[in-house]
């Protein structure tokens, strides 16, 4: 233990000697944090974060709750039976037509990728969500991570003073939180759904900010003899948890927009899902490795077409912002933004106007960081009802994201004796859609 | 889904090795002597370093973790420190074994484990479990409850909860018995058979299956069995297979079923489709019923190796931190037991006294074995914890950490009356604070394997108002209080220490937070406060050491 000695000045001046305090047992601790005050501050002005460019590299999951449908996204089929009203429209792609409610975005696909031909089979919304959210069908044996948790995994730093994975969502249909599996609470996701802001981030007025970081600098003075004493990482995930916190209160104003110029604002706009891609850009900008915000609900089974007026409308504005944005501070060519649900909806048009449940033949789409932009892969048949060229499951689109990434998806895990490949047995990235 | 399971699949053959009787310690020699007889012997013939014995305050403070659910009470520890050194630690463990805390505690220990992988704190299932750790209720009997009980009694009813909420998933109901009873993960088995070792074919995995494919729940959320019905399967060679009733060593339990003629098949259809849409007609049964001759079968003594090792091995990894077999679902030809014979000589002493779970608590926690430190100081790597040379740390379940918290958190003589009053005085207030952790049970992960701290529990001890209101408080009935009431640091930090730690501080402990309060005279309650903080979020609280 260090000479108690040094560590309290016994000076009458507590404010001097409380710093004094800090400034022996605390070093770490304090050093630590005002760096992070320092590198939030920076990332303030976007010239700035261009300097301090990361290799860093990071996902945006814009996850369409409910099953958005294909049609009246990324593989829109006008004057078929089963096209419904709205046309395709040109893109700044040549080749790729998008559906003509996404018009912003159609100028943007140089940055983006489509996969047209997913075939994921599983049509119910819980089995749908957890398969593309791990890439593979539920083990009773084992629960797998999810691709948040992955990418938290292996793009974040163990002692990260930023959130590692952040999932964001707001209506209460079709809430999930998102799990980490057996890759333990460590990658957990910070849940957001009432409020912007996460629990237990701000110091509680009962204590002064000073005691805040005495009690922890003492804790970690107490505990160090136990620490050294045992070698055991459960026990080291414990003292890198506490060791985050003053961190991860400091980041507490990433998750307030008010923070950024009144520009910025503007072009995201008031609405929710834009504000929560606003959020997603200052957490990655900072050194968040995954993001997911949800936007429900997709699950038209009646008025499709009047949902996806609406909702496309929404996805075009905030995705569109947030793709400018990401390449206006130089963030894109190492950002991922993604947008996936659980899965694509019928080609057949039901008597109440809507389109069910369907996943024999959707899209998602990938855009930045990896991404071969303007690119498309796999077709469907000229009615939408199969997947006439380039089948792919889950697990490509899980190999393939992991792979824009840079990271290797045949990597495995060790659980027990058990080796498991980051993305199922077998499943190959397609090539065509990365860069 | 192949290399999954490459090694999983010897288990047939494990199962199979016959025990070596010249090894075999007497049955009647005592438990704890047999267990560091050969957990000693692999030491030695390694040329292992072991770690010290544990002294008496952790030692106290372990037991109580392990029997009681909590740490002890400050009145306990020095009613313990200060007792006969010769005969307390035996003493210590009849008494906590007899006391209402074990019952509330090994229940939440079993809760965990059978609800597996889910977190479902179903009350009808608490309530059973109470009820048969209440009496000590064989393991084999258990078993029969929770898979093949009977409906009409209200205990049992509650037990099938086990199969009811795996109900809608024969895959679940497959796997989770194989890994949850047997110690098995036979879910690789369902694509194809092993390549490397021969027995071990798909056909174990539909046996398995094949007595769970005929329960149904009823729109009354009763648990039904069909009259008839097979499972088929297609082999990785493409041809359609139909599986029997094969338990996982491969024995055979004969097809029951009549010979149904079509017109009696459509008439059984249609009685389950009514009883799974009408809540007013009455279940009937079948007479042949598969999940009961699968509880006859494996637990009949020529197939009871699986039940009986399975269950030795998950309580000697609650109390030791690591399965003979580890991971304890996996018993298979790459991941032999560490201690074979040991394994067997419990497992059978396990079967011949009646799956008496208290007595096989018992053994383990007198053995030299169980009570070594965790403690590695010196610079050689620690040897492998498969040699349980060197204690491994635990961290406390999520009801062991609550009520943890809240036992170090009262002022310190309240807990002094109850060395003498009668126990159902103490049972009525164990409940209370077995109630208290009701809602605190989600706050924390329940650790598992890879298990891993989360910040959002560093932050939830950080700033919120339940630490301050519940655990910081400085009102007399409180810890807090009652140090600020003691007036005298040095008083203080030893009871501070005593309350949550379980020991008295080192000279350097005491010297450095003296020094604290002193600095801090300008406002004492703040200070000590920040004191108990640091206390209560530190590793030595948050593990069994």
């Amino acid at each position: 233990m260090a000479q108690p000695e040094s560590i309290f000045c016994g000076s009458a001046d507590h404010g001097l000697s409380r710093r004094g305090f800090l400034g022996a047992a605390g070093a770490a601790t304090a050093g630590t944090f005002a760096a992070d005050m320092t590198r939030l501050d920076g990332l303030k002005n976007p010239l700035l974060a261009g300097q301090v460019k990361r290799q860093q590299k990071s996902v945006i999951l814009l996850w369409l709750a409910g099953g958005a449908s294909q049609f009246e996204t990324w593989d829109p089929k006008p004057g078929q039976s089963t096209g419904g009203p709205y046309a395709k429209i040109k893109t700044s792609a040549n080749d790729v037509h998008i559906s003509e409610l996404l018009p912003k975005m159609a100028q943007r696909m140089n940055h983006t990728a489509i996969i047209r031909s997913i075939n994921s089979k599983i049509g119910d919304h819980g089995g749908g969500a957890s398969l593309m959210e791990t890439g593979r069908v539920k083990d009773p044996g084992l629960i797998y991570p999810d691709i948040g948790a992955i990418a938290a995994r292996e793009l974040g730093r163990a002692d990260s003073q930023v959130p590692d994975y952040v999932s964001m969502y707001t209506s209460t249909e079709g809430r999930r939180k998102g799990t980490s599996g057996f890759l333990g609470a460590r990658y957990a996701p910070m849940f957001l759904s009432d409020k912007q802001i996460p629990d237990n981030m701000r110091r509680l007025d009962a204590i002064s900010d000073i005691d805040h970081q005495d009690r922890a600098a003492l804790r970690d003075l107490l505990s160090n003899r136990f620490i050294k004493a045992r070698h055991s990482e459960k026990i080291n995930s414990h003292t890198t948890a506490y060791s985050r916190v003053h961190g991860l209160m400091s980041s507490e104003k990433l998750f307030d927009i008010e923070q950024e110029p009144e520009s910025v604002r503007a072009k995201y706009g008031p609405r929710q899902f834009a504000q929560q891609c606003l959020i997603a850009r200052r957490l990655v900008e900072a050194g968040t490795p995954f993001v997911k915000v949800a936007r429900a609900w997709w699950d038209s089974h009646g008025q499709n077409f009047e949902t996806h007026r609406e909702l496309c409308a929404d996805l075009d504005h905030a995705m569109s912002t947030l793709l400018d944005d990401l390449e206006e501070r130089g963030l894109l060519k190492n950002t991922l933004v993604v947008t996936l649900g659980e899965f694509g909806r019928t080609p057949k048009i039901n008597a109440s106007l809507g389109r069910d449940h369907f996943a024999n033949a959707w899209s998602c789409s990938l855009s930045g960081c990896g991404v071969q932009g303007g690119s498309f892969y796999g077709r469907t048949e000229p009615e939408g009802n199969t997947v006439a060229d380039g089948e792919v499951g889950a697990a490509e689109v899980f190999a393939t994201i992991l792979e824009a990434l840079g990271i290797d998806h045949e990597k495995e895990y060790m659980i027990g004796s058990r080796p498991i490949p980051l993305s199922d047995f077998g499943a190959k990235p397609i090539k065509q859609v990365l860069a | 889904m192949f290399r999954l399971c490459l090694t999983i699949a010897s288990i047939f053959l494990c199962a199979q090795v016959p025990l070596s009787a010249a090894e075999m310690l007497p049955a009647d020699q005592p438990m704890e002597s047999v267990i560091d007889h050969y957990v000693d012997d692999l030491i030695k013939t390694n040329d292992v370093q072991t770690a010290l014995q544990i002294d008496e305050h952790i030692l106290v403070r372990r037991l109580t973790l392990d029997l009681a659910g909590r740490i002890p009470t400050t009145a306990e520890l020095h009613a313990f420190v200060s007792s006969d050194p010769t005969t307390r630690r035996a003493e210590l463990v009849n008494k906590l074994l007899a006391s209402p805390d074990f019952i509330d505690h090994h229940r939440n220990e079993l809760q965990v484990l059978l609800e597996y992988p889910a977190r479902r704190n179903d009350n009808d299932f608490r309530k059973y479990l109470l009820w048969a750790t209440e009496q000590n209720r064989p393991w084999d009997s258990m078993f029969r409850d929770m898979l093949a009980g009977d409906e009409n009694d209200e205990y049992q009813k509650a037990a099938l909860q086990f199969v009811k909420h795996r109900a809608k998933s024969l895959d679940d109901l497959t796997n989770d018995t194989a890994i949850l009873f047997f110690g098995v993960n036979v879910s690789c088995a369902k694509c194809h058979d092993h390549p490397l070792v021969e027995d071990w074919k798909q056909d174990h995995y539909y046996g398995m299956q094949s007595f769970f494919s005929r329960t149904y729940l009823t729109k009354k959320q009763s648990l039904g069995e069909k009259f008839y019905g097979d499972v088929k399967f297609t082999t990785t060679a493409g041809v359609e297979k139909q599986a029997q009733f094969m338990f996982l060593n491969g024995a055979i339990v004969k097809d029951g079923t009549p010979e149904l003629n079509d017109d009696s098949r459509k008439k059984y259809d249609e009685l389950i489709k009514k009883l799974q849409q009408d809540d007013k007609v009455e279940v009937s049964y079948p007479e042949f019923r598969p999940r009961e001759r699968l509880v006859e079968t494996a637990s009949h003594k020529d197939n009871d190796a699986f039940l009986a090792r399975n269950i030795v091995n998950r309580i000697w990894q609650r109390l030791t931190g690591r399965g003979i077999v580890d991971p304890p679902d996996q018993l298979h030809s790459e991941n032999l037991p560490s201690h074979p014979e040991l394994l067997d000589w419990l497992a059978r002493d396990t079967v011949e006294h009646e799956y008496d779970l208290k007595r096989l608590i018992r053994g383990i926690v007198l053995s030299k074995s169980y009570s070594r430190s965790s403690e590695w100081n010196s610079a050689a790597d620690p040897p492998s914890s498969h040699y349980f040379a060197v204690a491994i740390p635990r961290p406390l379940s999520p009801r062991q950490y609550a009520m943890s918290l809240l036992v170090a958190t009262r002022n310190p003589p309240h807990w002094e009356q109850w060395l003498t009053k009668p126990s159902e005085d103490w049972k009525k207030e164990r409940t209370g604070l077995e109630n208290s952790t009701n809602s605190w049970d989600d706050t924390f992960e329940i650790p598992g394997e890879n298990f891993q701290i989360a910040v959002d529990e560093a932050l939830f001890f950080s700033n919120n108002d339940r630490i301050e209101n519940d655990f910081l408080r400085d009102s007399g009935d409180r810890l807090v209080g009652h140090l600020k009431k003691l007036d005298d640091p040095q008083a203080a930090v030893s009871a501070a220490f005593a309350a949550v730690n379980s020991r008295p501080p080192t000279k350097d402990e005491k010297k450095v937070i003296v020094e604290y309060l002193d600095s801090r005279k300008d406002d004492s309650p703040a200070a000590i406060k920040q004191v108990v903080w640091a206390l209560l979020t530190g590793p030595e609280l948050r593990f069994n050491h």
